[in-house]
């Protein structure tokens, strides 16, 4: 395994950047080609706060622009003056900002806060969504299973996934990783590759693919100070993306790397822009929360596949209520030998591996 | 001397009653304490049954159900399954389906002969075979090569029938309908085709939810050449390849 295939976030905290070379020999000056270009050293995690050059007047105007937000929503939803679709975006910000926990709302309040986040979109793009708050359905609770000798590697269902779940363009975030590994290795993820392009199915490989697993003891959902995510009944692990502080202390808790983080803001062409949305789902996101597969709950709640399993063209992805004794992913659990990822672990993840 | 010696046989005496005092004392004393722990482990006794019951109570703190794993929670919740209002109609309404039920299993597959371009065969098969193979006439098919097991096993005569041009055949030449083509499959390749049925081989249709309709085997599968080709992933991660740097 070289370097090159390393497969942690490190915060890079003492690592100096290196300066460039050039063909002269020398760093500076001289031969011509030098040109004095110092870039923006880019600041991670923690850094950003704390290792930024800051001069009493920053600070002051960082400190006062947060009060200001607050103060300027109050001005502007009660001037006259300011026309009326500021003053509603106002009000609408105002109630935003201070609205409760989604997981205790009541089910008026829920619409409430769907049709505002709608209206405010619309305000600002002049675009209609339709953003869902729709609830779990009785006597469903939803599991997977993949099928490790079917997964060829095409990667269609992580293509599928971005573009269902508006997910950021720029940073490539993807829910879903398929992993090449090498026959007769076993299920070994540190030799394994999970960014592979050349043709697939490599001869000598086999491909499994991760995600997250909606653990019905889900270790993520314990750790989380704010309880900004939760198990639904109906076993898909959410996040209130408004709730969320984003202290990644789920990121840390979760064997499977299952969650991911937005360390800028999320970017979606307007036109690719998925529509069809549900408030714990593909919904807009912001800078600095936590997201992560929910079994494309703006599909599985209507009784849709997720869009994974309809992309996937080897039918290695089964999806569907483990319930109803009758349905496909119980015959899987029933006649097949299935097993799941750390399970000595007792999280006890809905989403089942198996070989034909 | 004498004096010391009385002396110290007083001192003794003195030591003794005072002994005889103290112990007199004690058992007092221990009479008292004896007492007080008897009331004690009486009343630790019920202390300690309420503390059972506190954290027996409170151990399932984790787990608002009883259950121990999943698996067991699926077994017990699914006993008195009733049918979820969610349904697939809507999603599969505008499929061609037809409905078939085999060992058990109750669901859909897509109607096939209305997908297949020239279908019916006997519109262009109105001679038989020898004589089309003239070279006098227009070349058909002409793009199909059979990548399907080997020659020793498998040529078109396997599945078509020469004579009877807008039906399959099975292996003992039984006619096969070209919508229910699996049959034809099912011959050889018994373990998939036990898994199709259950759920496990080939790809639910559009919904999780009931009636079920699932892909046929030559949805996917070319019955000519039948096995998955290689090809590019559709997507690479370029991002990340800078992030593992």
């Amino acid at each position: 395994m070289g370097t090159d295939k390393k497969k942690w976030f490190s915060l890079n905290l003492t690592k100096k950047k290196e300066s460039s070379s050039c063909g002269c020999g020398s760093n500076s000056g001289g031969c011509g080609s030098h040109q004095k270009v110092e870039k923006p050293k880019k600041n991670d995690g923690f850094d950003q706060v704390l290792n930024s050059s800051m001069d009493r007047r920053n600070a002051f105007k960082q400190l006062t622009a947060s009060l200001l937000v607050g103060a300027g929503a109050v001005t502007t939803a009660c001037s006259v003056t300011g026309d009326e679709k500021t003053k509603e975006k106002a009000q609408i910000d105002w109630e935003e900002q201070f609205k409760g926990n989604y997981k205790l709302m009541s089910d008026d309040e829920k619409t409430a806060t769907v049709d505002r986040l709608v209206r405010r979109h619309q305000l600002k793009t002049g675009d209609q969504l339709t953003i869902s708050s729709e609830t779990a359905e009785e006597n469903v609770l939803f599991g997977y299973a993949f099928n490790i000798s079917k997964c060829q590697g095409y990667m269609d269902c992580v293509s599928a996934c971005v573009e269902e779940n508006n997910q950021d363009r720029n940073s490539q975030m993807e829910y879903i990783r398929i992993h090449e590994m090498k026959d007769g290795k076993g299920f070994n993820f540190n030799e394994a590759d999970d960014n592979f392009y050349h043709e697939v199915p490599a001869d000598g490989h086999f491909y499994m693919g991760t995600q997250c697993f909606h653990c019905d003891n889900p270790p993520c959902v314990e750790v989380c100070p704010v309880q900004a995510t939760w198990k639904e009944p109906d076993g898909i692990v959410v996040v209130d993306y408004d709730w969320c502080v984003g202290c990644r202390y789920c990121m840390a808790a979760c064997p499977y790397d299952g969650r991911r983080f937005n360390w800028s803001k999320p970017e979606v062409p307007a036109e690719e822009i998925n529509k069809n949305q549900h408030y714990l789902g593909n919904r807009l996101r912001k800078k600095g929360v936590m997201e992560k597969c929910t079994f494309c709950i703006q599909r599985s709640r209507k009784g849709k596949n997720p869009a994974c399993v309809e992309a996937c063209p080897t039918g290695a992805r089964i999806f569907g209520n483990l319930l109803d004794p009758d349905s496909t992913i119980r015959w899987v659990l029933e006649n097949k030998k299935v097993f799941r990822l750390k399970e000595d672990l007792g999280t006890e993840p809905k989403f089942w591996y198996f070989m034909d | 001397m004498r004096i010391g010696m009385i002396h110290r046989v007083l001192d003794s005496i003195k030591a003794f009653r005072l002994d005889c005092k103290e112990a007199k004392r004690r058992s007092e004393v221990m009479k008292v304490r004896k007492a007080l722990h008897k009331q004690y482990r009486k009343r630790k006794h019920s202390l300690v049954c309420l503390l059972l019951i506190a954290t027996v109570t409170a151990s399932c703190k984790h787990h608002e159900e009883e259950y121990h794993s999943v698996v067991d929670k699926i077994e017990a919740k699914s006993k008195d399954y009733k049918e979820t209002s969610i349904s697939s109609e809507i999603f599969i309404q505008d499929l061609h389906t037809i409905e078939i039920s085999e060992g058990g299993h109750t669901f859909l597959i897509p109607e096939r002969k209305g997908q297949i371009k020239s279908y019916a065969c006997t519109e262009c098969h109105t001679k038989p075979l020898a004589q089309l193979k003239g070279k006098d006439l227009k070349k058909a098919h002409w793009n199909l090569t059979l990548r399907h097991a080997d020659e020793h096993t498998m040529n078109c005569i396997t599945c078509h029938n020469g004579n009877d041009m807008d039906n399959l055949k099975s292996l003992t030449g039984a006619k096969i309908d070209f919508n229910k083509s699996y049959n034809l499959c099912k011959q050889c390749h018994t373990k998939q085709f036990e898994d199709w049925k259950g759920g496990a081989h080939g790809k639910r249709l559009e919904s999780w939810a009931n009636p079920r309709a699932s892909m046929t085997c030559v949805n996917c599968h070319n019955p000519h050449k039948p096995s998955f080709e290689k090809r590019w992933p559709a997507k690479f991660n370029t991002q990340k390849v800078k992030e593992r740097k």
